[in-house]
Parts: C-alpha cells; structure tokens; sequence
C-alpha cells in the first residue's frame, strides 16, 4: 500500500507539473494576472498605512496645534501674564515617534523706529509703537534658527541675506514693513523704558495674521530688552500624530504642568480630525475596491483554464479519477500559482509602493514587513477563489465531452 | 452575412458571452467608481478644507499698526480706520463670487458690562474692559441682483461650538465666551447690560448661549454687528472681514505678483481661483481695504490638496489598471476557446484579416455592453462610497462614460489582439483534426 500511496504522489505531482507546463503562454497570463493583482494590493496597503501616518505629518503644514499659556494670560491687558523659560523643556520632544516642533515666544510692546544709516543720532526720529515677539524654535530636540514658518506658516515677502553682520538680524511682518517703509538690509531701533537695541532686518513676511504687525527677534535679545529673564508668554507646539495622538500629548502635558493653560488650537485640531477621516475613508474604500478587482482577474483567467480542460478532464474521469481527486489536483494548482505570483507581485507591489511614496509625499514610503505576507495570503485565497470556475469541470460527463458535444 | 456571423455567435453561445461580458462590466463598474470618486474628492476635500475657517482677511488701508498679542489689541480706543457695511455686498458680484463660501465682519468694542440684577455679575457688580465682538450670525446679504446669501461667523469659524442657541440678527441678543461666562457666572437666558462709554447709555442684551471657541473670543461678548456699532457710534462700519473662499492650490505660476505679468498672464492667473486672485478681485470691489491671505490656512491647505489630489489620482491609475487587466484577461480567454471556430473559418477560405475584423467586431459589441452596464454598476458603487465617505453621492459625468466606453474598447481589442494574432497563424487542418 506505501508503495502505492508513494506512486500516487508522484503521479500526482507529475500531472500538476504537466499541467502548468501544457501552455505556457496561458501560464503566463494567470500569473501575470495575479502578479499584477498582488503588487498593487501590496502597494496599495503599504502606500494607505503610509499615508496615513504621512498625512498626519503634512497636516504640520498648518503650523502649530497646541498652545500653553499662562492661566487666564488675557485677564489684565496690561500686564501681560509670563511663565517660566523652564516649562520648555516639559513638553515632549517626541509623540509617536515624530518630532514635535515646540516654539517659546516673547512678546511685548515697544517704541520702533527705522534707523537712518547716514544719520548716526537717534534723536530726531519719529517713533511708532509695535508688538515685538522674542522666539526660540526647537525641532525635537534640536534648536533652530529658520523655524518660524513650521510654527506660524507664512511666505517670504522680501529677503536678503546678510553677510557681514554687526547686529542680530530680525524679521518683520508685511503691516509693519510697509508702515515703517521698511526692506530687507535696514537697521531697525527697538526703544523699552531707557533700553534701545537695534537689529538688521533680513526678511519681510507675509503671515496674514496678528504676526504681520509684528517684529521677530532671537528670544534672549528680547528677554533682555523687556528686562524679563528666563520669561517666556506662551509656548506654542506643532504635534505630529493622529487625532487621537495628540490628544493623548495634551492630556499628559496638561497633567504634567498644571498651573498653565495647556489647550488645543481647535481651528486646526478639529479641521485636522474631520479631513483624517474622510481621506483613511477613501485609501481604505480604494483597497478594498483592488482586492475584489484581484479577484475578478483570476477568475476571468481561471473561466479560460475550465474552458479548455474539458478534455484533459474527461479523460481522468474516463480513466477512473475520482471527481475529488480530479478537483484536488485543480486546487492545488491554483495555489501554487496564487503563491507563485503572490511571491513575486508582492515583491513587485513593496517596490511600486516606495516609487509612489516618494512621488506623493517627496519621501520614499517605509516598506512595512507585514503587508508582504498579508498579500501573499490574500493572493492565494483569491486565487483559490477564482478557481470557482473549475468546479464546473467535476459534473463533466465523459461520454459527452468524447462525442464532441459541447 | 457578416452581421449575421457575429449575431450568431452571440445567440448560440449566450453563456459564454454572458460571462465575458459580466467580468467586463464588473471590471468597468470598479474602473467607473474608481473615477468618479476620484474626479468629485477633490472638490469635495476643498470643501472639507473649507472647515479650516475663512483663508481671506480684510481690514482698512488706511489703519494704524494694530498692536496685538493674543488676540487682545492694545491700541488706544478709536484709533484706526473703518470699513462700510454697505459695500459687503459686492463680494458676490466679483467673478469667482460662487467660489466664496462664507464671509463675516467683525467689530470689536471695548465695554463696561454688569447684570441688570447685579448680584449674580460679580461684585462691585461692573467688569470694565470687556471686549464686544460685534458680527453676522446668520445674516441675509440681499445681493444687487434681488438674490439673497447667507453667511455669518457660523460659515467663517465653523470650530466655534455653542452651548445653547446663536443670537438672531437685529436683536439684543448676544453669546458670551466660554471663560468669561465661567469667570462670572453668566449662563443662557440671564440678561447684560453693556455700555460704550459712561453709564448715561446702555444697552440691556440677552444671553443665547455661551461660545467655546479655543481663543481669545472665550473672554469677549459676541453680539450682532449692530449692537457693536452703536456702541461704538460707528453705524454702518466694521474693522474686518473674514471671507472663506475655495482655491485652487497656489503653484509656482499662482505665487507671481499680477503685476509683472503680460496680458495673456494676468489673463490667465485671474481666471484661476489661486487665493491671491481671489484676493486681488476682492481688492477691486472694496475701495480703501487690503485684503491678505491668512497664510497659514491657505498654504496648509494648498500643500495638505495638492498631496492627497496627487495620491488618490495614483491610486485611480492602479485600479484602473488592474481593471485593465482584468477584462484583457477575459476577452483573451473568450478568444482562445474560439480556436476551433476560427480554424473552420480560415478552412473555409476567410482570410486572416476577415477573421480579426469579425472577432474584433464582437469584441467591441461586448465592450459596448458591458461597459454600459459597468458604468451604471459603477455610479452606484461611487454613490455608496461618497455617501459613506463625505455624505454625498459624486453626480454622474457624461466624461466618465466615454471615458469608460473607450477604455472598455481599448482594453478588450488589446487583450484580444494577443491571441488572435496567434489565431491568425493557425494553420486550419491541425486544429479541425483537434491536436
């Protein structure tokens, strides 16, 4: 009986083998078919978990979404409340393995005129109050010079950049620069109580906000000229993440330092949520819409392979195959084909995705280990499932595929 | 007679047809879906956007440097410039007027405010320096040309939440902020009494509902315009606007300053809706104001659509492509299992190129089909996933349908095309003696 069992085996395998090799042009296709099938759902689901963590980080194109402010900051206008420097370093530098960009700023009122190269006194000048911000930019744990626009998004109007510097550099907002005639390269005097500083002005922006009647210096500068150390206004952070995400930051930042007013820029946050959704809606609508499309791929090609067995099926059943034998040899077909071209497409699929990351979002998708064998698994169900067709072939009768009736 | 082949072939083998025809439609129903999801997301996703808040500011030409930190403006009283009301309406004469979604002008006021019982407002019973927002809740703009349009703050910051009801236009009703409302007390349906100046006039408002907003307005009263302008004694005047527009993304063409331009150029960049064209057709209509773009809702915006437009177009090409394959691998199948009946043919004396033509000729009588069939099983699905995803169906485009027809068309002859070329090197006799 081993030995029968064995010869079986080996006629089985035989068969199969003989049956991917009778038409190797139709080979072809299938596989084609559930390779192509495969690669596009492995890039399709490598591309959505991607994307979506990609499109939390693009949503920090909005600029900051979280606030820290001293309780009740605008109770008395006119002492403008502070928090201590130090609260800075409490917030997290990272959330879900993102870097958060967190931003401290200085603001207070002062005297400002612009200073006239060719005229050394400052006496004769006509001065005009503005809101000066002091502002020092951390990306994770790194500070930075050039991160306003990541805190406060706004476009270069006018910029200059200044070589040979004899005073700290400042930039301007739009309302002031056309106010005080202002342009990149011109010195600009900042008068608090009986302290002047002066700064060069290396670019104007465009915020269309409060910001534009604004003049932005370095932090320190600006602590020293209002005579307040170690004082910062506010605290503004740009949280990676997805809704939920940064919710949970404000909910251990507001736990962390509780005498401060930790809250959400709500413009941003809410919008940030409603647009999350409708767009994991789509990418997850969209693969789900490829796998049935798959699986239509198969089963056309599958259709195609019943259609001409018909004879080859006839004759093992003239010969005394069992239906179920002559259905498992089917079977076992198309999965080695599903894994075949599942192997390969899914491969194919990760590739495709990294070249679509990068065309979309300007960076190379991370390639996700786990929808490699996800793929490969649902190209082989799909592909056992576009055999369907197949099973026509266990009611052939013989007799009548012999006599040539179709 | 070669009506009647292809007729023929039809009715004799219906299963057959029926089957190539089902994987074809299904295959352009999924192709459908795919784009007209894809064509009506964008404009639904710039909507979506739209929630961001208003992407325009205006404010007068003429004002002086505000000076303001935390939405608090330090300038003394009634220094700066003002806006008429009455030009507001003018915004929707402009040439992208259907492009604007929402505009609302804001009037802010500094006030004394007390409760008319005076015990329940805190002791000594006034809060000075209160500011007063005056703006449209829900105000009707009746438009030069006898039409009407509604807009409000409710369309410009749609994060504000409301707790209890919004005041109506022309009452003296008025919402009050979150903070000031727990600070003192005040819950919906206690009355105030705000003043200008000196006690000598007031005006008694009835409190609607508290405003949570996430900013500076949960410290101020929010009240209609009117109400602010008497307070002020500005009548007809307001000190900004905020307009909520839908834009197309700026690129490289849309950054330029209309001023460098050539005619052709300034032609073509105030026929697109780039924020600074709608800002500058704005500019035209409302002498005395500058109108600037909230950069940081608008760049976010422009850069957050122009990603996910490109993404999801991508995706479109992958499904269409893998519908593509679909149906070529089903005509080429509905094609190999024909060898028999083209053999005959050509025994007959048809020549390979009269074989082609008929063969070709059902196949795109099947892509006519079942593209049709496929397109209104697309429609469908399409309506199905944008009420699930954005609460409404994308309409169906005559577009999409000879764009599904013609790829119907094109894919099946292309997978055809492959095995009846091989077809056409059969030679008659083998295939007849069935090896």
């Amino acid at each position: 009986m081993p030995a029968l069992l064995t010869k079986n085996r080996s006629m089985f395998w035989r068969i199969i083998r003989r049956l991917l090799e009778s038409n190797r042009g139709r080979l072809f296709v299938i596989l084609l078919a559930l390779g192509a099938g495969a690669a596009v759902t492995a890039a399709l689901l490598n591309l959505q978990v991607d994307a979506k963590r990609r499109l939390t980080t693009e949503f920090r194109a909005l600029g900051a979404n979280i606030i820290v402010a001293p309780r009740g900051s605008s109770d008395l206008p006119d002492s403008p409340k502070v928090i201590g420097q130090s609260l800075f370093d409490q917030l997290p530098a990272e959330n879900d393995g993102n870097p958060v960009t967190r931003a401290e700023f200085l603001y207070g009122i002062v005297d400002a005129w612009a200073l006239d190269p060719k005229q050394a006194d400052a006496k004769s000048h006509k001065s005009t109050k503005v809101v000066v911000a002091g502002f020092a930019i951390a990306v994770g744990d790194n500070f930075t010079a050039h991160g306003l626009e990541r805190i406060s998004p706004s476009t270069v109007v006018e910029g200059k950049n200044l070589n040979f510097l004899n005073a700290p550099t400042c930039e301007i907002g739009q309302n002031l620069a056309s106010e005080l005639q202002l342009h990149p390269g011109a010195r600009l005097a900042l008068k608090y109580g009986d302290k002047v500083d002066v700064c060069d002005v290396s670019a104007v922006r465009s915020f269309g906000g409060p910001e534009d009647n604004q003049v932005f210096l370095e932090l320190p500068a600006v602590q020293a000229l209002l005579k307040l150390p170690g004082q910062v206004s506010l605290i503004q952070a740009s949280v990676p993440g997805t809704p939920e995400s940064v919710g949970r930051y404000i909910a251990v930042l507001a736990k962390a330092i509780p005498d401060t007013d930790v809250r959400p820029i709500r413009q941003f946050t809410e919008a940030e949520a409603k647009i999350y959704d409708r767009i994991s809606g789509v990418m997850t609508a969209t693969v789900a819409i490829v796998l049935l499309l798959t699986g239509l791929c198969v089963m056309a090609a599958m259709t195609n392979v019943a259609m001409e067995r018909r004879n080859d099926v006839g004759l093992m059943k003239a010969i005394g195959g069992a239906s179920r034998r002559v259905l498992r040899l089917f079977l076992v077909e198309a999965s080695l084909l599903g894994l075949t071209g599942g192997l390969l497409g899914a491969a194919a699929g990760i590739a495709l995705s990294i070249g679509l990351g990068k065309a979309v979002f300007g960076v190379a998708a991370r390639p996700r280990l786990i929808v490699y064998p996800v793929a490969v698994a649902l190209t082989v169900i799909v592909s056992i499932a576009g055999a369907f067709p197949l099973r026509r072939l266990a009611s052939i009768r013989p007799a009548s595929i012999f006599r040539g009736e179709a | 007679m070669f009506l009647r082949l292809v007729a023929d072939s039809v009715t004799r083998r219906p299963r057959q047809k029926l089957l190539t025809t089902a994987a074809l439609s299904l295959g352009m129903a999924v192709a459908t879906a795919a784009l007209s999801v894809s064509l009506d997301v964008g404009n639904r996703l710039a909507r979506e956007f739209r929630s961001l808040g208003a992407n325009l500011l205006v404010t007068p030409q003429a004002d002086s440097l505000p000076l303001e930190i935390g939405g608090v403006d330090y300038r003394p009283v009634n220094a700066g410039a003002y806006l008429p009301e009455a030009d507001l309406p003018k915004l929707k004469t402009i040439f992208w007027r259907n492009n604007i979604v929402g505009f609302a002008p804001i009037l802010e006021v500094t006030v004394q405010a007390w409760s008319p019982a005076s015990r329940s407002w805190s002791s000594p019973g006034i809060v000075n320096d209160v500011s007063l927002i005056g703006t449209w809740s829900e105000h009707n703009v009746s438009l030069p040309d006898g039409g009407g349009f509604v807009t409000g703050v409710q369309k410009t910051n749609p994060w504000w939440g409301i707790a209890g009801k919004w005041f109506v236009e022309n009452s003296n009703n008025c919402v009050v902020g979150a903070a000031l409302a727990r600070k003192n007390g005040v819950k919906a349906g206690d009355e105030l009494n705000v003043s200008g100046g000196h006690h000598t006039h007031w005006i008694k408002l009835r409190v609607t509902g508290i405003l949570s907003s996430g900013g500076s307005e949960e410290n101020a009263v929010i009240a209609p315009l009117s109400i602010a302008q008497t307070l002020s004694g500005k009548p007809g005047q307001y000190r900004q606007l905020y307009v909520s527009a839908l834009t197309k993304p700026e690129d490289d063409f849309g950054r330029r300053d209309p001023k460098t331009m050539a005619p052709d150029e300034l032609e073509r960049w105030s026929c697109s809706p780039y924020v600074s064209s709608i800002a500058y057709s704005i500019k035209q209509v409302l002498p005395g104001a500058d109108v600037r773009v909230i950069r940081r809702v608008a760049e976010g915006e422009g850069r957050i659509l122009t990603r996910v437009r490109m993404l999801l177009w991508l995706v479109t090409c992958v499904a269409l492509l893998a519908a593509a394959l679909a149906v070529g691998a089903s005509s080429a199948a509905s094609v190999i299992e024909r060898r028999t009946e083209i053999g005959l043919m050509k025994a007959l004396g048809a020549g390979s190129g009269t074989v082609g033509f008929l063969l070709a000729a059902e196949q795109l009588l099947l892509a006519f089909v079942g593209g049709g069939i496929g397109y209104a099983l697309g429609i469908l699905l399409a309506r199905v996933v944008g009420e699930k995803i954005f609460g409404a169906a994308p309409e169906p485009s005559l577009l999409i349908l000879v764009v599904i027809i013609g790829l119907a068309a094109g894919v099946t002859l292309l997978g055809s095309a492959l095995p009846l070329r091989r077809a056409s090197r059969y030679e008659p006799a083998p295939i007849l003696r069935g090896e």
